[in-house]
């Protein structure tokens, strides 16, 4: 394919475009711009059905797909049916490994939702392809969420979180060792990677936050995994979840990809506060993604400690769950894991990446924070830091000054592994699915290179009443849909980003 | 009855269906419109043929070629005009349709048509390749033609299958009907493979459920060709003229999705029942039958778009007639005492499926049976009337001609 149709392309498939004669209410999918029915009198407007709820028409198992498609193995293609429109479009069903007596008549009239995901690629060095005629189905791990911006009560207050998503995956793995605390670890099904999670984790934030897509005018993505070298993701983020004002097939935001290792995204938290309250600055809110397919070279150490996720923020002063209090950074050069460019896999430098790098740094940060904000470690209620293992946070927490109790909920890397750039918000996340008003929360991230930075949260009471539209982290990680796959399979999936 | 013909055969010609590693697409259509030429009883000169009209889907993708026209001046030694028609796997029917229409006008008195294709060079890709005759949207969701089908198929059962386990053996019936035809067709391309039990069609390897290899036609490689000229002169080339008394082409969505029904192929319906008012006949007027059975499944829709058997009842007749049949040669479709013969040479299931020479074929195929002249395949019974049926993808095009021998 190329550029050009790619991009005609994705401006259709990205949301599930289609148009509605506005005089007579036929549907069009492909998108037309004159009715059939109405003709050049015909005014047509553009619909889109990417947060909408679509039935299983009909479909197949593909068991011997095209070269397109040979990296997916075998999986099901579909006619997919949008009953409040009436308009039916392709799809294939994903996150679904099914077996060889599956009866695709089963599947007529299930539930399923669309999907941002991985089509395929024009090989090594090509364009990677992008829709949402992937669907996932109803009744298996992800569940349906409307998306429905609610008009704040309280506007212009104290920066902070505004909303969140935490996107783990449906595909685990399961450690026959516990590494440092590691039991089990997520990873990308075939068709995911670091765009993907980043798109999911940042609708799940915009349905959470209950604003709206056309006020976040920044966007951030954190990443040490980023499917391009040079071709931000968030560009990509922007694109499908439409932030900012729409004109001429763009829109009036930006933003752009960073790198510091696991905290390309979270030192960004500040920025994002910062502008928020900055006067020129004509956005509501600023959205803030980590997101990771953590890359570790087969069988290194690292290896049985990676997952695999994304997480949003969406920082802004209106209807905020969590103000942002302080902030502390600390950085030095300090050569303790790195990737060459060009190179796949990340090295490191085995025990230096703890005491004179991770614990160092955290430590620092987190009580530099407490001694300039005049707290002790009783005054904060919870604490999570970088998550490379559970080994890792806990000590931090603990030479800091802090006891299990106000560490333990966030050390979702237990069972998640270690998200990179997502994984002290996927944490954080954490704490908030289960906070209550006036809680105070300690974030601490560390970024290999080396820094770390802490903040302070306080939780508002706005938390509660966002809390029936998240997806919490537990029940990600509870949820009993995942499923486990062999080392091969977790392997030859996370090679696919 | 309408007893005037749109056109006449006088010739045809054909190379064998299969894997032909040795010869390109020029060469292949070069043999075929030379026996085509040389079969006119009474004989005809290069030199009284006006037009050449070609169909062929993919030659620019696995040949590398473009300018059809060109190469086959050079390869014909002609300087007439030439057209080449793109319409899938319909290409050679409506190469056909535009002969017709050509000879139709008064613009030529006759006319060479032929379709040809060449999908064993590029046998890798050329899964890929036929997608092009698909919705975009349709490739990039993961689909390939055995899916699209089998998503019509899986569709048809779910709304008329009604869980009974005949319909899945029916569909198996087809295919094992098709490569029974075609053990006494020396062209076809599964002519030495014998007989294909049901069983063993419902064995076969699930390519995309709940089609199985077995139920899919081949990737062939093949070139057939006609002549055509004026009703009213063609006696003076042959005593024994096929008479095209109906040509006729409809469209439809490209795309599967967009179309309110799946279960059946609309272009099907649309152009048989233009045929068939054209003519003035019904389907209980047609003895065979040459039809697109690309898949099994669509020589469903097509016994049952063409109202030969009631909407969702095919699979029913197909059965019985299929269970019911005795004898050894051709298998008939059976409705009240009715027999309709469909695929008398295998079909493009077990002829072959060269994607634009199938329409061609399938003229071929009526034109040697109503003048008895299809040797050890004849069929056992007297015949005078013949439908062809080409479909282009899953239902964006198809064309319907009537075929007849004695129009008196």
């Amino acid at each position: 394919m190329s550029e050009p149709i790619a991009r005609r392309n994705l401006m259709v498939e990205y949301r599930l475009r289609a148009t509605r004669c506005l005089n007579c209410g036929e549907m069009y999918f492909p998108p037309k711009y004159f009715c059939n029915n109405e003709g050049r009198q015909s005014k047509m407007l553009e619909v889109d059905h990417f947060y909408e709820r679509g039935e299983f028409f009909s479909g197949s198992m593909i068991n011997e797909p095209t070269n397109r498609f040979s990296h997916l193995n075998a999986f099901v293609s579909a006619i997919i049916v949008f009953n409040e429109s009436k308009v039916r479009v392709p799809g294939r069903i994903t996150d679904f490994t099914s077996t060889k007596d599956l009866d695709v008549k089963d599947l007529i009239g299930k539930g399923v939702i669309p999907r941002f995901r991985r089509i395929y690629s024009d090989g090594k060095d090509g364009l990677i392809y992008y829709s949402s005629h992937n669907f996932s189905l109803e009744d298996d791990y992800y569940p349906y969420q409307k998306y429905e911006p609610v008009k704040p009560s309280n506007t212009d207050g104290k920066p902070g979180i505004v909303g969140y998503g935490v996107y783990i995956p449906k595909f685990r793995i399961k450690n026959e060792e516990p590494a440092l605390g590691v039991l089990e670890r997520s990873l990308p099904f075939a068709d995911e990677d670091t765009t993907t999670f980043a798109v999911e984790a940042g609708k799940r934030a915009l349905i959470h936050a209950g604003t709206s897509n056309r006020d976040v005018r920044k966007c951030f993505v954190g990443s040490e995994s980023s499917p391009y070298a040079v071709k931000p993701s968030m560009a990509t983020v922007i694109q499908v979840l439409e932030l900012g004002e729409k004109f001429d097939g763009g829109f009036f935001s930006g933003g752009i990809d960073s790198q510091f290792a696991c905290k390309a995204a979270t030192d960004l938290l500040i920025d994002a506060a910062s502008l928020v309250s900055y006067p020129i600055f004509n956005g509501r809110d600023v959205m803030v993604i980590g997101s990771d397919n953590s890359q570790a070279a087969p069988r290194d150490r690292l290896d049985y400690s990676v997952g695999a996720g994304g997480v949003a923020l969406i920082i802004g002063k209106d209807d905020v769950i969590a103000t942002l209090d302080h902030y502390l950074p600390y950085t030095s050069d300090t050569p303790d894991f790195y990737r060459r460019d060009g190179e796949k896999y990340p090295k490191h430098g085995g025990r230096f990446t703890g005491q004179p790098a991770y614990f160092k740094h955290v430590v620092t940060s987190m009580k530099t924070l407490l001694k300039e904000t005049g707290y002790t470690p009783s005054d904060i209620d919870y604490v999570v830091a970088h998550s490379p293992n559970v080994k890792f946070p806990s000590q931090a927490a603990e030479e800091a000054g802090f006891e299990k109790k106000q560490y333990e909920a966030g050390l979702i890397v237990r069972n998640v592994g270690n998200l990179y750039s997502g994984s002290s918000l996927a944490a954080l996340g954490a704490i908030l699915d289960i906070a209550k008003p006036s809680d105070r929360i300690l974030l601490a991230s560390y970024g290999s290179g080396s820094g770390s930075e802490s903040y302070i949260f306080t939780v508002t009471d706005k938390i509660e009443e966002k809390r029936k539209r998240s997806i919490p982290v537990k029940e990600q990680i509870e949820n009993p849909k995942r499923e486990y796959v062999d080392y091969y399979t977790y392997r030859r999936w996370k090679e696919m980003n | 009855m309408k007893t005037k013909p749109v056109a006449a055969i006088i010739g045809a010609g054909r190379t064998r269906f299969g894997e032909h590693w040795e010869e390109d697409p020029k060469a292949m259509i070069g043999k075929a419109g030379m026996m085509a030429v040389e079969s006119v009883d009474k004989g005809i000169r290069r030199k009284d043929i006006d037009a050449c009209y070609f169909g062929s889907f993919l030659y620019q993708v696995t040949n590398k070629i473009g300018l059809i026209p060109g190469y086959m001046s050079r390869e014909l030694g002609l300087n007439i005009p030439m057209i080449n028609t793109e319409a899938a796997c319909a290409s050679g029917g409506l190469a056909l349709y535009d002969s017709c229409i050509g000879i139709q006008s008064g613009k030529y008195d006759t006319v060479l048509v032929a379709g040809f294709e060449k999908m064993s060079d590029r046998q890798d890709k050329i899964i890929d390749d036929l997608m092009f005759a698909a919705d975009p949207h349709e490739f990039e969701s993961g689909y390939n033609f055995p899916g699209l089908y089998a998503t019509m198929m899986t569709r048809y059962m779910y709304e008329y299958g009604n869980g009974d386990p005949k319909c899945e053996e029916a569909l198996a019936q087809i295919a094992s009907k098709n490569h029974h035809h075609c053990i006494k067709n020396k062209y076809a391309q599964f002519s030495s493979k014998g007989e294909v039990s049901v069983e063993a069609v419902m064995n076969s390897r699930v390519v995309a459920n709940p089609i199985r290899i077995l139920h899919c036609s081949p990737i062939s490689d093949g070139a057939v060709a006609l002549v055509l000229t004026r009703p009213e002169v063609a006696k003076k080339y042959t005593d024994t003229p096929i008479y095209i008394m109906s040509s006729q082409e409809a469209t439809d969505h490209v795309s599967l999705y967009t179309r309110s029904n799946i279960t059946g192929v609309m272009a099907t319906r649309l152009a048989v029942r233009s045929a068939l008012d054209d003519t003035g006949l019904t389907m209980d007027d047609i003895d065979i039958a040459e039809v697109h059975d690309c898949f099994t499944i669509e020589e469903v829709f097509f016994l049952e778009d063409s109202g030969f058997y009631k909407k969702g009842e095919a699979w029913k007749n197909i059965y019985e007639s299929y269970e019911s049949f005795k004898g050894s040669g051709h298998i008939p479709y059976v409705k009240k005492g009715k027999e309709l013969t469909v695929n008398l040479g295998g079909g493009l299931k077990a002829d072959g499926h060269p994607v634009g020479a199938t329409g061609i074929r399938q003229a071929y195929e009526s034109f040697k049976q109503l003048r008895k002249e299809a040797g050890e395949n004849q069929i056992d019974r007297d015949v005078n009337t013949a439908m062809c049926h080409n479909v282009g993808g899953t239902g964006g095009v198809a064309t319907a001609h009537i075929l007849m021998r004695d129009i008196q």
